[in-house]
């Protein structure tokens, strides 16, 4: 595998994540909104809304490594109407541009609240279908190991699993540097990570379930097919690349499962540190983060085109 | 106007690759790139015959492709930048100026004929030598055929002549692009998707 390749690796999946953390940090924001105040739910939503910027920008300019002729890149939106290529990349853009607005009148708080969560479903919406539109650029009808639905639900589980773990790093990092040691407002603060990462663990497993039901079915569907580029899809999985299969299931079942138990059970103790609770986050993230960017590996050299 | 299609009769093929090399010529084609490819198809074994003789079933024929200048050019519909056009012709071509070198277009298309140019970063691929068949003369790969087993022509016309086979094995399903392509099939040719051989040349293709 090329530079190139790697290229789409770091931005697929790191878009994922990114959108997966905007879903995920609005939804557990407007929680506590409701159960604490607006500006307690600020403090860290805000941190981590912020967290996220850099990392998509990084992955946007990941792509033009891609690029074979990067001067022409503008155009790279002419086919809006017929190719998933355009749309995604349009997507894309979209979705940055609308985190970056919301992000900043988030942080400097312009606008009424409603307006901002306005600005962010939207934002939110155009994630969510970018999410299917990078998938779409991978249906292609030539290449079987692509070609199936498992593209696309796999897609929004890395989706939802990185960003939920990243969203969990990115709290508890934000926990830790939040200056202003009143106490009564860093229990309540501490209270919010510990009930945010609560409901994280618990999707980490749902997803990793979710996961290990997918595998067997693609495996075997792609492993029915009776084409040969499919039986070379296979081959490459297995005979070539088998010890990072191996790997990647475990890093996947480590982090979303087995950290994300200890993760839940830690958090639901009265006795709980940061210190603790945050090792394991962290090392849940760290973990999945690598199966992740493993398995999109596998899933790129996977390819193989029917025909010559 | 009569859409363009190419024809290869795989009965006289040699495999000499003549047409591979006219094309690379031509067109100053750099290593890696190889517009026209000459494929070859082989399979066969030992077979047990009842009064437990063996004989062979040994075969092996060549299909000579370049880009089909499909009437379903997966290749343009997907091309993000529009860089890749028909002509009234049938001729599907990529406009270098406007490539962004995103090579999506090789993942779409069937018949490997998109091919990357690494120095220009560009996408290079058959263009039917058009100024040559606008000029009324035969693109270089026809005219170099040694055995006349490639021609090119007016697709229907084509067909009615030789039938509508479009594709035998390596090839892919013609569904899929619908090709301008009509094949006179080795008598020991395989169907598209046979199991039967395997491609002997990957390496050239
Ligand atoms: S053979 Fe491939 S490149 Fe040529 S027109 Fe068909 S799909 Fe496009
Ligand atoms: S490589 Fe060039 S011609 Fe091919 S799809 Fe990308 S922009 Fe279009
Ligand atoms: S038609 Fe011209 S460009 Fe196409 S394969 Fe033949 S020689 Fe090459």
């Amino acid at each position: 595998m090329e530079l190139h390749e790697w290229a789409l690796v770091i931005f697929t999946t790191v878009m994922q994540m990114a959108v997966g953390a905007f879903v995920l940090v609005g939804g557990i924001h407007l929680f506590a909104a409701r159960r604490y105040t607006v500006e307690t739910a600020d403090k860290l939503s805000d941190r981590a809304l912020i967290a996220i910027g850099p990392v998509v920008v990084l992955a946007l300019l990941a792509t033009f490594f891609h690029l074979g002729n990067p001067l022409n890149a503008p155009r790279a939106i002419s086919n809006f109407g017929a190719s998933w290529l355009s749309r995604e990349i349009v997507l894309a853009l979209v979705f940055t541009i609308g985190g970056a607005v919301f992000a900043f009148m988030q942080w400097r708080k312009i606008a009424t609240p409603v307006v901002r969560n306005t600005i962010a479903l939207v934002v939110a919406a155009v994630g969510l279908v970018l999410v299917y539109g990078m998938a779409a650029v991978y249906l292609i009808p030539i290449v079987p190991a692509w070609n199936t639905i498992v593209t696309p639900i796999s897609f929004y589980i890395t989706t939802f699993l990185l960003g939920a773990l990243a969203i969990g790093a990115a709290y508890v990092v934000a926990y830790w540097r939040m200056r202003g040691n009143e106490k009564a407002e860093k229990e309540t603060q501490f209270e919010i990570v510990a009930v945010t990462l609560r409901w994280i663990a618990l999707l980490s497993i749902a997803l990793l379930g979710l996961q290990f039901v997918l595998l067997p079915v693609y495996l075997a569907s792609l492993t029915a097919n009776t084409s040969p580029a499919a039986a070379e899809s296979v081959r490459i999985l297995f005979d070539q690349n088998g010890v990072l299969f191996v790997l990647r299931l475990l890093f996947i079942f480590l982090g979303a499962g087995v950290f994300s138990v200890f993760v839940y059970r830690t958090a639901a103790t009265s006795g709980a540190t940061i210190r603790i609770l945050g090792s394991l986050v962290l090392g849940a993230f760290a973990l999945v983060f690598v199966a992740e960017v493993i398995g999109r590996y596998l899933f790129y050299v996977s390819m193989v085109r029917v025909g010559i | 106007m009569a859409t363009l299609g190419f024809y290869f009769n795989s009965n006289r093929c040699t495999g000499c690759k003549a047409c591979q090399v006219a094309c690379k010529d031509k067109w100053d084609l750099k290593p890696g790139v190889t517009w026209r490819r000459v494929v070859e198809y082989s399979g066969g074994n030992w077979v047990a015959n009842t009064d437990g003789t063996y004989t062979q079933n040994v075969f092996a024929y060549y299909v000579s492709v370049a880009c089909n200048h499909c009437e379903n050019p997966l290749c343009l519909q997907v091309c993000p930048a529009n860089a890749i056009t028909k002509r009234d012709d049938g001729i599907v071509v990529i406009n270098q100026d406007l490539c962004i070198g995103c090579r999506y277009c090789e993942w779409n298309c069937p018949y490997g004929a998109p091919q990357f140019d690494e120095e220009q970063g560009v996408m290079t691929k058959c263009n039917m030598c058009y100024d040559a068949v606008d000029a009324g003369e035969s693109p270089s790969c026809v005219a170099a055929c040694p055995q006349r087993a490639l021609y090119f022509g007016d697709l229907d016309e084509l067909r009615a002549e030789h039938g509508d086979l479009a594709g035998v094995a390596p090839l892919p399903e013609p569904d899929i692009t619908q090709p301008a392509l009509v094949i006179t099939p080795h008598r020991n040719s395989a169907p598209v998707g046979s199991n039967a051989g395997m491609l002997a040349n990957p390496e050239e293709i």
